[in-house]
C-alpha cells in the first residue's frame, strides 16, 4: 500500500479545513440572511411567496446535518434538523409569526452548530472506517517495525488471531492461541519479546475468561524490552502494572501483525480503535 | 407494588400525568354535564394512565428477571478498559462505582460506573431491583451495545445492577 506523501496529505487537510470554516459561516449566513430578507420583503411590501425565505433555513439545516455527519462522534440534534426544518415549511402561518418562526429557528441553529463544534470534535474518519493507521498507532507501529524481521507470517497470523479474539472478547480462544505460538517460540529456541508479549496476553486473557482477580505475582517484560513497548514510563506497581503490561503486550502483538502480515490488515483495521485506545489511555 | 414475585415501580411522570388528567376531569366534570355524561368512558381512559405504564413495568422487568441468569452464566469479568466496538453483541459484567444517575424519575435510568482501569455510560431500560445511587459500589451485568444502535462508542445495555458491598 503506497503512503500519501506528507506533503500532499497536509495540503488536503489545509483545504479541507477551509471548507469546513466556510460551511460553519454558512448555518448562520444562510439562515440569518432568509431571515432577513424576509424582513426587506416586509418593509418594501415585495409580493412574493414569503416561504422562499425559509430556504434559507433548509439550507443551513442541511449544512449542518453535513457537519454533524462528517465527525466521528455524531450528534443526533444536528443530523435531525432537515426534518424540522420541513416541518418548518410545510406547516402554514401568517408571515409575522413565520419571521419569528425563522429569527427563532436560525438562533437554534447557530447554537447547534456552536455545541456541534465545541462537543463533538473536529471533522474527520471515525477510526474504524478508516484504511490506514492513525496517530499515535502509525509512528509506535513504525517504530517497532525492526522486531519484525524474521517474523513468519503464520506467526503474524496468529498474532492478528489473538488480538482480534481478545478484542472481541473471546478470552479462551486469544489464550489457547497465544499459549500455542509461544510454546512453539519457545521450542525452537526462541526468547524474545514477542514470546513474552504471546505469554502475558496467554496469561491475561485465561485470567479473564475464568473471571479471576489479579493474582500476586505475574509475568512482566525485561528491561531491555523497553525500547519495543508502546508504554515503557515507570508506573506504579499493583493494578495499574499489570494493566499497563497487558497495554505493552497486545500492542506489540498488532504492530507485528500489522507489519508483518498484510493479508491481515482489514481485521486489524477493525480493531484499531481498541488498539488506539489502550495507547493513548493511562 | 408486588405483582408475582416481580416488584412493579410506577414512575413518578406516570404518576403526575394521572394526577393531573385526573384533576382535570374532576373540574370539567363540575362545570359541564356534557363531561359528566362521559364519565363511563372518561374515568376508565383514565386508570389507563395508570394502567398501561404499570403493565408495561410488569412485562419489562419479568423479562429482565428471566434473562438476567442467562447472563450471570455467561458474562465474564472484565475491566471497563476493554471493553470495545469489537465487543458488541457480547455479555459482560463489570464491578465499579457509579458516578452519575440520569433520568431515573422516568425508569430508564442510565448510569456511569467507573473502575479503575475507565468509565462506561449504562443504559437500563426498565427500572432497577434496587435504588443505585451515586457513589455506590455496583456489580452489572449486560451485554455491549452501541449508544445509537449502529454508530457510537460502546455501552452497556444492563439487564441487571445490584449493589455490592464494599470489602
Amino acid at each position: 500500500m503506497a503512503a500519501i506523501p506528507p506533503d500532499d496529505s497536509q495540503q488536503e487537510r489545509h483545504s479541507d479545513k477551509n471548507i469546513y470554516r466556510w460551511l460553519e459561516l454558512a448555518v448562520p449566513l444562510l439562515s440569518f440572511g432568509g431571515a432577513l430578507l424576509a424582513i426587506l420583503f416586509i418593509v418594501t411590501r415585495t409580493m412574493v411567496d414569503f416561504r422562499v425565505t425559509i430556504l434559507g433555513c433548509i439550507l443551513a439545516s442541511w449544512v449542518l446535518a453535513y457537519l454533524a455527519w462528517i465527525r466521528p462522534r455524531k450528534d443526533i440534534v444536528a443530523l435531525t434538523t432537515p426534518i424540522y426544518s420541513f416541518i418548518f415549511i410545510a406547516v402554514p402561518t401568517d408571515i409575522f409569526s413565520s419571521l419569528v418562526l425563522e429569527l427563532l429557528y436560525a438562533t437554534s441553529l447557530t447554537l447547534l452548530l456552536i455545541r456541534l463544534k465545541y462537543r463533538f470534535g473536529i471533522p474527520g474518519i471515525a477510526l474504524s472506517d478508516r484504511k490506514d493507521l492513525a496517530e499515535p498507532l502509525r509512528t509506535y507501529v513504525e517504530q517497532t517495525e525492526a522486531t519484525c524481521t524474521g517474523i513468519s507470517p503464520e506467526t503474524a497470523h496468529r498474532a492478528t488471531l489473538v488480538f482480534v479474539r481478545f478484542a472481541e472478547g473471546n478470552y479462551e480462544d486469544a489464550a489457547r492461541v497465544a499459549g500455542g505460538v509461544a510454546g512453539q517460540m519457545e521450542g525452537a529456541g526462541v526468547s524474545s519479546c514477542l514470546v513474552r508479549a504471546f505469554k502475558i496476553v496467554k496469561d491475561h486473557a485465561a485470567l479473564l475468561d475464568t473471571s479471576s482477580p489479579r493474582p500476586h505475582t505475574f509475568l512482566t517484560f525485561s528491561p531491555e524490552d523497553a525500547g519495543q513497548l508502546a508504554k515503557s514510563g515507570p508506573v506504579p506497581p499493583g493494578d495499574q502494572e499489570f494493566d499497563t503490561i497487558l497495554d505493552n503486550a497486545l500492542l506489540l502483538l498488532y504492530s507485528v501483525a500489522w507489519t508483518a502480515s498484510e493479508r491481515d490488515r482489514a481485521h486489524l483495521l477493525v480493531c484499531q480503535p481498541f488498539a488506539q485506545k489502550l495507547l493513548m489511555e493511562v | 407494588m408486588k405483582i408475582g414475585n416481580i416488584e412493579v415501580k410506577v414512575s413518578i411522570i406516570a404518576i403526575a400525568v394521572f394526577v393531573i388528567f385526573t384533576i382535570f376531569l374532576v373540574v370539567a366534570s363540575l362545570n359541564s354535564p356534557d363531561v359528566r355524561s362521559q364519565l363511563i368512558w372518561l374515568v376508565p381512559a383514565l386508570f389507563m394512565l395508570l394502567v398501561i405504564p404499570t403493565a408495561l413495568n410488569y412485562m419489562s422487568r419479568s423479562q429482565y428477571a428471566d434473562i438476567a441468569p442467562v447472563y450471570e452464566a455467561q458474562a465474564k469479568t472484565v475491566r471497563i478498559r476493554l471493553i470495545n466496538e469489537s465487543m458488541v453483541g457480547k455479555p459482560v459484567r463489570v464491578e465499579g462505582v457509579v458516578e452519575r444517575v440520569h433520568f431515573q424519575i422516568l425508569n430508564r435510568p442510565q448510569y456511569v460506573v467507573a473502575d479503575r482501569s475507565g468509565a462506561i455510560s449504562v443504559k437500563m431500560f426498565t427500572s432497577p431491583d434496587e435504588d443505585v445511587k451515586v457513589n455506590d459500589l455496583v456489580e452489572v451485568l449486560g451485554q455491549v451495545i452501541r449508544r445509537y444502535i449502529v454508530v457510537g462508542d460502546p455501552v452497556i445495555n444492563c439487564v441487571s445492577i445490584r449493589k455490592i458491598k464494599k470489602s
